[in-house]
This record gives C-alpha cells, structure tokens and sequence, in this order.
C-alpha cells in the first residue's frame, strides 16, 4: 500500500467509502470531493486513490461501472456496496473510538 | 459473491483489468490541472496488484519459469533426476494399483455388499466346499436369510470331437449370471427357466475363450460343439467383462444341473459326502453374514438329523465379498506380505528421494553466489526457500506423471505375464493419482525443502565475498548430506539383500528338484469318479492302465500316486514332535522310487501287501528321530501332549507304522518351500478315489503322452489327461522366477542410485578441495594417503548405511519365510553375495573420483587461482 500522504493509515479507504456513499462517483470526482468536504486540507496524491480503490473492490465494498461522465470522458464509477455500508459503518465507530481516546489523552495536562 | 470468488475471478481476467485500470488513471490524470501531482502509474499499478493479492503467484510463477528454465539448460540433470522419481514412484504405484485390483476392491459382481461364500466348518475343521445336496437343503429352508444360492464347480474337460485338448470349465448353478449381473455379448447366457435337467443340453463360452479359441466368429452361437465327448448346443458368449468369484474365469459354463448329462453315473448331485461345490450366496436384504450364519445353524442341525454326513456341531461360516472371499487370517497373511513388500517399494522412493536431494544440493551450492547477491539485495530467507523449492517442482510434476506410466505399463505387463483374467481393470483410478500426488508430494520435502532449507540456512551474504568457497564446504559437510548417503546405502542393501534372498530360494527350489527326476517324467489323470465306477473297480481299471503303459517299450518305469510331483491333492500334517515342520504324506506304488529317480538311503522299500508300514524322508527321519538309523522304529514318534479330541486321536491311530525305509529328501510337491518333508505309504484300496499315475520314459518325456492317453481309453468313456512334468516345474517355477528377476533388477537399480550417490558426494568434495589437495600434493603427499584423506569422507555414512541394511534384512528375510517367498532367515551367502557386490560398486563410486583428481595433476589447479 502507499504511504498514506498525511492520512493517518487506513483512512483513505474509510473516506472513499463515505464520500461514495451518496451517489456512485468515478476516481476524479472522489479526489475532488475529498479535497472540498476537507477544505482542501488533505491533499492526497491523487493516484494513490487507485490502489484503495482496488482494494475496496476486491473486498466487494464497492462496485465499478464503466459511464460517460458530465465531460463526455469515458470513466469508472464505484457504487458502494451493502457489504461496503457495513464496514463504513463499523470503520467509522472504530475511527471515532480511536479519535476519542487520542484527544481524551490529549487534553488530560 | 464471495471474496475469494472474486479474487479468482480477477486473477483470470487480470490483463483486461489491468488496461482498465491504466486507461482509468490516465484519464484521471489529463483531468487534472498539475498531472504531477497524480503519482507514478506503474508503482500504483504495482500497488493495485498488491490488493487483490495475487503478488506470491506472480513469484512463485517468475520462480517455476527459472526452474524449467535451469532444466532445459541441462537436460541430462533433467532426465535423470525425472527417471529417477519415476522409479521410485511409480514401483510404489504400481504396488498399490495391484492390491486396490486384488485386495480393495470387492469382485465387481452386482451388489456385492450381499454376497457371502459359505465354507462349511466344524470346531476342528473347515472345508471350503460344500456337498451339492446341502446347498439345496440350505436353498429350500433358508426362507428370509438367503435371497438366492449360487454354485460353482470347476472341473477340467475334454474339448473337441476327439477331446484332445483341455479345457477348463465351471459347472454354474443357472441363476449364476443374472445374480452375478452380467449379461451375454452374443446369444444369451445361462436362465432359470430355460436349463433345468431336462432342458436341451447347453454351454456359455467366456469372451476370452471365444475370442483366442474361436477366433471371434459370431456364428458360434447355436452351432454344436463336444464337451467331453458329448455334443451341446453353445447358447452364447459371455460378457467380455464378467467377473469371476476367485479371479478365475473358466473357459466356459455349463449349468450343474445338466451335469449328469455328461456322466449319467455321476453322484455329485445326489451323495452328500462325495465330491463338492463352492457355495456362494446373497444375503437377504437386512440380514447380516453374522446373524445369517446363526439363522442356518438350525437348518445345518436340521439336515444332520436327516443325513449322518452332516455332524451336528457342524455350522456354514459366511466369508464376505468385501473381503474377496478370503478368510480373516488368509487375508491378514496377504496384507503382512503386502505390507511388507510396500515397506520395501517405499524404501527405493526413499533411496530415490535422497539421492535426488543429493543431487539437488551440489547443483544448489554452485548456486550460493547469486543467492547471496539476493539477499544482499534484500530478499528474506523465507522468499529463498521458497524460489529453491519451486525450482524443484517441474521436476518432481515430470516425476509424477512419469510414475502413473509406469505404474500403467507395469500393470499391463503383470497382467499379460500373470494371464489375468480381463475384468480385473488396472487402468489409473482417481485413488491411484492421489496416492502419486501423496508420494510426489513427500518427494518434494526431501528433494526441494531439505536441501534449500538447509541452504538458506548458510551465511550467504558472505559467500558474496569469497565466491562461495566457505558455504559449499559448510554445505558439503552438513549432517543432512551424510543422512542421505546412509539412508541411501542402507536401503539399496536391504533391496541387495533380500533379493539375493529371493533368487536363492530359486535355486534351491532348482536343486531340491534335483531330487527327484522331472525332466523324463509324465503324469495321466483319469477322474475316474465322474463315471460312476466303485472304488475297487477304479483299482482294478488303474492297475490295468498301467500295465498296458509298462507293455510300452518306450515306458522305463510307472507307478500310481495319489499326489504326483508338482501337483495333486497332498495330505499335509503338522506333528507335535516336529513343530515348523509341515509333512506331505503321499500314498504310492513301491516302483515310485524307481520312477522319480529318489534313491533309498536305508532300509527296503514297502510292498502293498503291507499296510501298516512307512517310508521317511532323510529330513523327516532327522528332525522327528534326530538321526537316519530309524529302521524298525514306530511312525509317528510317540509324541507329548494330550491330543484334542476323539477325531485326531482316529487320525493318529490311521497314522501309525513301522518304517521299513529312509529315502532321500525330494521336495516334490512344493519344490520352493524350505519347510517339508516327505512321508510314503502303501496305497489302499480307499486311496483310488483320487490317484495319478507318473511314468518315466527311455527317452523324452514327450513321447509319453499319447502312449498314456491311449493306455487309459480301454473304457470308451474315459476322458484321461496327460501332462509332461517339465511343463508343470515350468509353469510352478514362473511365478519365483519372475519375482526374483524383478528384485535382482530393483535391487541392482537402488544400487546403481547409492552408487551415484557416493559417486556424487566423492566427486562434489574433490572439486571443492582441489586447490587443498594441490598444496598436499606439491608438499609430498603420497597417493594413498591423499585417497583415503578423500574418501573418508563417505567412509563413515557407507559403514552405518551398510550395517543398517543388514540388520534390517534379518527381520524381513525372517517376515518373508513362508508361502509365497520362502526366504531363508539370514541366509549367509545371500547376505555375503549382496555385501560383496555393494562392497565392489560402493569402492568404485568412491575411489573413482578420488583417482581421477590425483591423476590429473591437481599442482596444476594452483597456478590458476
């Protein structure tokens, strides 16, 4: 896997899950959207988007589709998928669980 | 979908996933204003293929593409490493489709699981057969426990208008093919309804017999055709595939109850304690052979309360199809002989596997440069284990598959050679190619993991630094080489050994003929019973055959026998005085000696006027007495122990005599076996149930046969057969002759292997010490001692594989003592012979290299370097 460029590891893919998670979205539009819901503080070296993608697939958290896009390009989009909900979810309560105790650890001085 | 599903799915259509993931990367990339920014597409890709896990298999491909790469390189290292596992594998896997045919598998009679033979036994003692009369007792009131009985007899007849040849034939009860679910391949086979005793008279040729007799003509069908003499109509040809109960098909059928058809006086169908026939029958569905067996003891009481011949504590005791047949300890005896010969077949794959890992090891350790400049690049141990044992694996795959040809072809030829019957199907079933997975698989650890593991073990990163000098020599004198060297030798002198064994145990049979003189000899059998004649009736008819026979000039001696040589019904007793010893008792005309060529060594012989009266063998004499000077003597010697009913104590009494001769030892009826000995009485009346009569001729064996068929046809009716006894030696001798063969060849191969072993590591370690034994050479070292510097080396390892060899041979040869093999326990000369001949391939192998270095002028080899 790519060095997660100022990620902490593993959130990548809980990203893409959650911004997948309202309308199937092709590669560039998941960077786009990643970087507006962050505003623009996450700059992710947008290839890696692919490897995670991959992985996401092979665990058939999503699923890809060849469309046109808005542009007329051709592009892939990924649908989440129900099996893909859940481990959003469960990645999302392990994530908010990590959060949690980081802080609570860190406002203890 | 499942994951792994998925996984596969992808693996298959990887190169369109991938374009699509490049197209899909590129596009992201002219998308964007700073394309930069998007990252290396090929990392990425080589990311991506990370994901979906299929990185080991591209490894493991790269891995398997060097090795068939390296084999092609050297083709010789190829074919022989190939060769080498297909011996050792496929002589395993020829074993095992031998018993999976012969032991496993149940005949393939329909719905085997209700089949049972009933043998008929007693607290003291079983027969296989059964009179004819109580099969049908048993059939009539056996309502609910047996669903159908099935008969055989076999018996040999006279085939032709003249009857001139022999044929052999199985009188069937006529539901035999419908319960055995067979039908016919021309015409029809035999029918309840159709072959009663009054029916036409008829007979079903087997699909061999048609096909090499008849030469395949499908006109036979309805044609008439003699059978002793008598015309029948052939109803059909019997099923190509048909099996036979007890591997046997006879060369035709003719239904029992037409039996008296061809001999009206015939009382096998009406005595109950005359002559007798093999009962089979299927179980009633739900009952088991035990509660069977139980059900019928009532009908068994029932008939000895009508018949004395039946005794009342007398039961049928059920044998079961799945078991062939075989009584349990008939069938426990063939396993140890199996399991034992498995032993020894498992022992040439491991001599096989370790010479190959040997093999496998020096070609690796010229390797451990580049291994190392692998690892110095980074690469883990873990990831060179597993590129040296890939490597392995075409090797082993060829091996494999080698091995099912062999097995294959090595059936086929058993099979012709053996002459078995074609329904026992030896082609490769799904069991044999996982027991060739199995065997490949265990190859493997010894060929690919051993070595490489114990090469990765090594400090490899240095072998960067002096080119290997150092591993290659830790290498060489790991333990794990000098395990293989003595695993190797140990085994291929066991394999020497035991098949010196065999071979011995050949010529003793060779030699112990010699005690009786086969070669001039002929035997005429006449079953005289068949026509109905009384015993003293067929006494008066045999000693007029034999005149007629003595009239002949070129007849030199005859005499009537009850067991001729070679052949025939033997009484067969175990004497308390005599444990181990198993004594042939025949009862013979007194011109028997002259006959057989067996010299008296005391005493006179008997005549029939004297019942009560014996003659011994030297052997008998000796092992009963302790000495020959027996004349006078009473037979058997009073022996201790009380007897164990009032049966064996008639038996003893009818035993007993005066020994009025001692002859020389003559194993004639069991020429190979090391454990009998011979006892002659007069003939009785009672006798001419069942006798021979063996004649010697002036000049060739040969000639005798028709002068004895003609003797024996005064009674039209007669149907005699005559046999010349080189002929039955022969065929007695072919089954050891081809065993012993084969194990000599098998032994000399595991030998051959051990040799390049030797050969191997001798030479392995002379190229490593070139250099060494250069600057010993230079400083003054003598020849012979520079030798032995070299060949201690395997000096060690032979002596331990060599001793255990022996030790192991002494249990096998005492494992194999008995039928079939009779090897002598710890035969010194086999054991000597083997040593002698390991000893002289074993100094070649180790001294040869050792030779060639030193005269090669190895001062040369410093200049180089």
């Amino acid at each position: 896997m790519p060095k997660s460029n100022g990620l902490p590891p593993g959130t990548l893919i809980l990203l893409i899950l959650r911004v997948v998670r309202q309308e199937p979205l092709h590669g560039y539009a998941i960077a786009q959207r990643i970087r507006a819901l962050s505003s623009d503080q996450l700059s992710v070296e947008e290839g890696s988007l692919y490897p995670a993608l991959q992985k996401l697939l092979a665990n058939g958290w999503v699923k890809a589709e060849w469309t046109t896009s808005d542009t007329g390009r051709q592009v892939r989009s990924y649908r989440i998928t129900a099996k893909g909900l859940k481990q959003l979810e469960s990645e999302q309560d392990d994530y908010q669980r990590m959060a949690d105790a980081i802080a609570a650890i860190l406002q203890s001085t | 979908m499942n994951t792994w599903f998925r996984r596969v799915w992808h693996l298959l259509n990887r190169s369109r996933r991938e374009r699509e993931l490049v197209t899909e990367m590129n596009e992201h990339r002219a998308s964007m204003h700073d394309p930069s920014k998007f990252g290396d597409t090929h990392r990425l890709l080589e990311y991506s293929r990370d994901a979906w896990g299929w990185n080991w298999l591209d490894d493991a491909m790269q891995d398997l593409t060097v090795g068939v790469r390296t084999l092609i390189k050297s083709p010789s290292f190829a074919i022989t490493a190939t060769l080498i596992l297909t011996f050792g594998i496929g002589l395993n896997l020829t074993l095992f489709q031998m018993i999976r045919v012969g032991l496993l598998n149940p005949p393939p009679v329909r719905d085997a699981d209700s089949w049972v033979r009933f043998v008929r036994a007693s607290p003291h003692s079983r027969t296989s057969t059964v009179p004819y009369p109580l099969t049908q007792f048993v059939k009539d009131n056996s309502t609910g426990v047996l669903a159908s009985v099935i008969l055989e007899y076999q018996s040999g007849m006279g085939w032709g208008r003249d009857a001139g040849e022999q044929v052999n034939a199985s009188f069937v009860s006529s539901n035999w093919f419908e319960e055995i679910g067979y039908g016919a391949a021309h015409g029809r086979v035999l029918g309840d309804a159709l072959d009663t005793r009054a029916g036409a008279p008829v007979v079903v040729l087997s699909h061999t017999f048609w096909r090499n007799r008849l030469g395949a003509d499908p006109n036979v069908v309805g044609s008439i055709v003699y059978v002793d003499r008598k015309p029948v109509t052939v109803a059909g040809v019997a099923a190509a595939a048909l099996p036979g109960l007890d591997f046997n098909v006879p060369d035709m059928f003719v239904p029992i109850t037409q039996r008296e058809y061809y001999y009206p006086q015939s009382t096998l169908l009406r005595s109950w304690n005359d002559e007798a026939v093999d009962m089979y029958a299927r179980l009633a569905p739900g009952v088991s052979a035990a509660a069977a067996r139980e059900a019928l003891r009532t009908t068994m009481q029932a008939a000895s309360a009508e018949h004395t011949q039946i005794k009342n504590d007398e039961w049928l005791e059920p044998l079961l199809a799945a078991n062939n047949f075989m009584r349990d300890d008939e069938r426990y005896a063939v396993l140890a002989v199996i399991s034992l010969l498995g032993a020894l077949t498992t022992l040439v794959l491991i001599v096989a596997a370790a010479n190959l890992g040997n093999l496998v090891m020096s070609r690796a350790t010229g390797r451990v440069r580049e291994l190392g400049v692998r690892m110095a690049l980074g690469a883990r141990r873990s990831r060179i284990v597993r590129q040296l044992v890939i490597e392995s694996v075409p090797v082993v795959v060829m091996g494999a598959l080698g091995s099912l040809a062999f097995a294959t072809a090595a059936a086929t030829a058993i099979a012709a050679l053996g002459g078995f019957p074609p329904y026992l199907d030896f082609s490769i079933k799904w069991g044999t190619v996982m027991v060739a997975l199995v065997l490949a698989l265990l190859s493997l650890v010894v060929v690919g993991l051993l070595p490489a593991w114990k090469i990765a073990q090594q400090h490899l990163i240095d072998a960067v630094k002096d080119g290997g000098q150092n591993v290659s020599r830790m290498l060489d004198r790991t333990m794990m080489r000098r395990v293989m060297v003595v695993s190797q030798v140990a085994g291929s002198c066991l394999l020497l050994i035991v098949a010196g064994m065999m071979v011995r145990s050949v010529q003793r049979a060779v030699a112990s003929s010699a005690g009786f003189d086969y070669q001039r000899a002929a035997v005429l059998s006449m079953p005289l019973g068949r026509y109905g004649m009384p015993v003293d009736a067929r006494r008066s008819y045999w000693y007029q055959v034999k005149e007629r026979v003595l009239a002949n000039p070129e007849v030199e001696a005859a005499a009537i026998v009850t067991a001729a040589p070679l052949g025939g019904r033997v009484n067969e007793t175990n004497y308390n005085a005599t444990p181990g010893l198993r004594t042939m008792t025949q009862s013979v005309d007194p011109e028997y000696f002259a006959t057989m060529q067996i010299p008296l060594v005391s005493g006179r012989m008997f005549s029939a006027s004297e019942p009560n009266t014996v003659i011994v063998s030297r052997r008998l004499a000796l092992e009963m007495y302790g000495t020959v000077d027996v004349l006078g003597r009473e037979f058997p010697v009073s022996a201790g122990g009380p007897s164990r009913s009032a049966a064996d104590e008639a038996k003893l009494r009818a035993d007993q005599g005066t020994i009025v001769g001692v002859a020389a030892d003559a194993h004639s009826i069991k020429v190979d076996a090391n454990d009998v000995a011979e006892l002659y009485r007069p003939l009785k009346v009672e006798d001419f149930g069942e006798v021979e009569l063996v004649a010697r001729a002036r000049t060739d064996a040969d000639r005798l046969l028709p002068i004895l068929r003609e003797a024996a046809m005064q009674d039209p009716r007669v149907i005699p057969s005559a046999r010349a006894m080189h002929e039955d030696f022969d065929r007695h001798m072919q089954g050891p002759r081809i065993a012993s063969a084969l194990s000599a060849g098998i032994g000399l191969l595991t030998l051959a292997l051990a040799c390049l072993g030797i050969f191997g590591v001798v030479s392995y370690g002379v190229a490593l010490r070139t250099k060494e034994i250069g600057i010993r050479v230079a400083l003054g070292a003598q020849q012979p001692a520079l030798l032995r510097a070299i060949v201690r080396q395997v000096l060690t390892p032979v002596v331990v594989g060599a001793a255990i060899g022996i030790v192991l041979a002494i249990p096998t040869g005492m494992m194999l003592r008995s039928e079939p093999f009779y090897l002598e326990n710890a035969d010194p000369i086999a054991f000597g012979a083997a040593l002698a001949v390991f000893a002289a391939a074993g100094a070649a192998a180790a001294l040869w290299p050792a030779y060639q270095v030193l005269r090669s002028n190895p001062v040369e080899a410093l200049r180089h370097s």
